[in-house]
């Protein structure tokens, strides 16, 4: 058997519900992401590819009875609240195509937030500043440290967005549609972004529907009609 | 840490925190004002209440209890007592000295007949003696042109404090400064002479009805006397109802004085007198103690009710005595005998925290609503947080600290502003009650006028919400420099009615602490329901929300 994969969802089945009936928008999905790779999730608007992300992330819990996700072989379905809430703040880095920054922190902070979630002691702390404004620097932004979200532009934001899922040094890297919302040159510097980390170890899992986006990863898989196919790239 | 950042950055980025601590600090403030006052109010009437009657009351009926001299030395002997004096109780009709003519003005009083000398020692029946000669010609020149004070002959203080008018050595009579119309209280606190009648000297008819200890009504019996001071005890119930006689006097008129004892079984002599086989005792109606300090009034009463007993165990064994102690008589601490002046103020003062205390709900209410508001407004930065770990007890804390942030700070506030508006109190109470200085005036009309140019601009500009502040401020300040210009000040603590000079003064400090304590209570009870709503946000949806 091969190596035992870092994140993975097991028949997974996700439904809506509203009332008495309900939508179930994924239908027994299997994936399985192995450390190191690049792997981009690709499927029509309303496919359940979001959905998707967020029970890879831990933000949401598939149907009880109905699958399972595991991370480093647990299944998360087991654990607590509490454990979810660690395993997003430490293991995971969200990306989302709307950025979700904080409007009311700076460009640092919003960076910081994860690590301060985390409860960083304050002899850290330095250490900790130190590092988000060099993954900052690394990014072009250490003249925007104190700057809002709202005096930047898309492409910056996106990249503050990083920043902060980088900053807890997580094992997987959960991109939503990363360059969705930014135009093809913008979208491409994001994209060598996520590349350079890539090949420094990064695992990550990216959501998009356009191919050429998608042509950057190692690995493709389809979503479509609440289950997956998988084809292998290049 | 992060909950700190967030809440620190939503207080201070915006102006609704702002309201709500103002909020917060106005109502609190409110609260304390109005119970300092009424507590200061409270402990005014008490101390006054306790210099007037002394510690402890003991009362018999209207026979009244012999042998009070021998008593009195047994009380005084006692080692808590530092001062006990006896006195008659009764009603009486006062025919005044008003007005011209032959029909002349009556009033029932209340007339205690007292021993001067010992009764200074248990109340302050001295220093309440109002009319005085000034100490020095500073003093005097410090008084109203027109105050009689300035005129006075030193002697009637002295006169005052034996009941004597020592130019005709006749015994006197001090009424309470409110019994006769003639004294008209100024605002200062000080008397003037009202229609020209300044009692002091003039004379006035006493009239009071002995009763036997059988209860039986004798005649009627009037005396004439010379008025040699007034009182004033600071009570206008008791200052506009009380005058003072000597006890001799009261003694005499009351047929309570010692008088023979006839025996009526025997045959009367050729004159038709019984023969005297002895004396009976005089009689007092009342005897007031003061405690040395350190001393209860509880404690002390108690222990007047032992010796009166064992003292009136004593006379009835003592076959000699021709009088016997009543057996029923009232120990009463001041405290007791007030209740009809105290009970009533300490209510209104319970009522007035209550009622005042529903403003917590207000201030709660307030806070509710703003923070549903912000919590509605950042429901996708709750879905951020959570997607970056924070968990719900910790998005709860956000609001939670954001609401013990606002009540702290308007408690604090609140407790600062009441401080300043009571330790102030008088001199705000003058300025309401006088007209306004020129310059308030000129300032209140300047604003109104700078407001009504705003309103102008923005008017001309067409923005609406400026328009309307300034069409608002314009009203408001035009109304209050209308109002400073045309009105002439109210006295809202009318002397005449609430009888002390000066409003209280002083910060209520325990019920300021509960009340800042109340005011953070409930500013974190009204974030709650806000932060628990924030904490059951679910993530996924707050993300996809806005
Ligand atoms: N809370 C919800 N209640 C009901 N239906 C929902 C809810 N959330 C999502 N859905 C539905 O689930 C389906 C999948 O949604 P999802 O956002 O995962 O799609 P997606 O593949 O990410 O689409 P897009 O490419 O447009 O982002 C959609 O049809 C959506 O309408
Ligand atoms: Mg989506």
């Amino acid at each position: 058997m091969a190596e035992q994969p870092l994140l993975q969802a097991c028949r997974v089945h996700k439904t809506y519900r509203f009332g008495a009936h309900g939508v179930e928008v994924l239908r027994g999905v299997d994936l399985a992401v192995h450390s190191g790779e690049w792997l981009a999730v690709l499927g029509s608007s309303g496919s359940g590819k979001s959905t998707l992300m967020h029970l890879l992330g831990g933000l949401d819990r598939p149907d009880a009875g109905k699958g399972e996700i595991r991370f480093r072989g647990e299944p998360l379905s087991l654990q607590p609240g509490s454990a979810l809430d660690t395993y997003r703040n430490r293991d995971i880095g969200f990306v989302f195509q709307f950025y979700h920054l904080l409007p009311e922190l700076s460009v640092l902070e919003n960076t910081l937030l994860p690590a301060l979630v985390f409860g960083a002691r304050a002899k850290r702390r330095t250490a900790l500043r130190r590092d988000a404004e060099a993954l900052l620097g690394a990014f072009g932004l250490d003249h925007r440290l104190t700057h809002r979200p709202s005096q930047l532009s898309g492409g910056e934001r996106q990249r503050v967005a990083i920043a902060r899922a980088l900053i807890n040094r997580p094992a997987v890297l959960l991109a939503d549609e990363p360059t969705g919302n930014l135009d093809a040159t913008t979208g491409a510097g994001i994209l060598d972004l996520l590349a350079e980390r890539h090949k420094q170890g990064l695992t990550i899992v990216m959501v998009t529907h356009d191919r050429e986006v998608a042509a950057r990863a190692t690995r493709q898989v389809h979503l479509t009609n609440g289950t997956s196919d998988s084809a292998a790239a290049q | 840490m992060y909950a700190s950042l967030v809440s620190n950055r939503y207080l201070t980025s915006r102006l609704i925190p702002v309201i709500a601590v103002a909020a917060v600090a106005l109502c609190v403030a409110l609260v304390i004002t109005v119970v300092s006052v009424m507590s200061g109010f409270l402990d005014m009437l008490k101390a006054s209440g306790r210099s007037i009657v002394g510690d402890v009351i003991v009362s018999s009926g209207i026979g009244g209890m012999p042998y009070s001299d021998e008593l009195l030395a047994e009380l005084r002997a006692l080692p808590e007592v530092a001062g006990a004096t006896p006195l008659i109780d009764t009603i009486g009709l006062l025919r005044m000295p008003y007005p011209a003519g032959p029909q002349k003005e009556t009033a029932h009083v209340q007339v205690w007949a007292i021993d001067p000398a010992s009764l200074t020692g248990v109340t302050d029946f001295a220093e309440d003696l109002y009319w005085r000669a000034p100490k020095d010609a500073a003093t005097a020149d410090a008084l109203a042109p027109d105050d009689p004070r300035r005129s006075l002959d030193p002697a009637i203080l002295e006169d005052g404090k034996r009941l004597v008018q020592s130019s005709t050595n006749t015994p006197g009579i001090a009424l309470g400064m409110h019994v006769s119309v003639g004294n008209a209280r100024q605002r200062d606190g000080s008397y003037l002479p009202r229609y020209g009648w300044f009692m002091p000297g003039l004379e006035v008819t006493l009239t009071v009805v002995p009763v036997s200890g059988k209860g039986k009504i004798a005649e009627p019996r009037e005396q004439i006397f010379p008025v040699v001071n007034e009182v004033q005890t600071g009570l206008f119930e008791i200052d506009r109802n009380r005058v003072y006689i000597p006890l001799a006097e009261g003694q005499r008129l009351l047929r309570l004085d010692e008088a023979p004892l006839y025996d009526l079984t025997a045959d009367p002599d050729a004159s038709g007198n019984y023969p005297v086989i002895g004396r009976t005792p005089a009689r007092v109606t009342k005897l007031l103690l003061r405690a040395k300090p350190g001393c209860s009034a509880d404690a002390l009463r108690d222990r007047v009710q032992a010796t009166y007993d064992a003292f009136a165990d004593r006379i009835e064994a003592d076959r000699l005595r021709t009088a016997s102690m009543p057996r029923f008589v009232q120990v009463l601490t001041w405290e007791q005998q007030l209740r009809d002046l105290i009970i009533p103020v300490e209510k209104e003062r319970e009522m007035m925290r209550v009622l005042f205390s529903l403003i917590y709900l207000v201030c709660a209410g307030l806070i509710l609503s703003i923070f549903w508001a912000i919590v509605v407004e950042k429901t996708r930065d709750i879905g951020i947080l959570r997607s970056v770990g924070a968990s719900r007890t910790g998005v709860m804390w956000i609001f939670l600290r954001y609401g013990l942030i606002i009540g702290t700070l308007g408690s604090a506030l609140g407790v600062v502003l009441a401080w300043g508006i009571v330790t102030n109190v008088n001199p705000i109470h003058e300025a309401i009650g006088s007209d306004a200085p020129l310059a308030i005036r000129i300032t209140a009309w300047g604003l109104a006028s700078a407001c009504a140019v705003g309103l102008c601009v923005t008017a001309l500009r067409r923005k609406f919400l400026p328009t309307l502040l300034w069409t608002l401020g314009t009203i408001v300040l035009s109304a209050a420099a209308l109002g400073l210009t045309l009105h002439h000040g109210t006295l809202i603590w009318d002397p005449s009615i609430y009888y002390f000079t000066l409003v209280p003064d002083k910060v209520d400090w325990w019920a300021a602490g509960t009340t800042a304590v109340g005011g953070v209570l409930f500013s974190v009870i009204g974030s709650a329901i806000p932060a628990a709503k924030a904490a059951d946000i679910d993530p996924v949806e707050a993300l996809r929300y806005g």
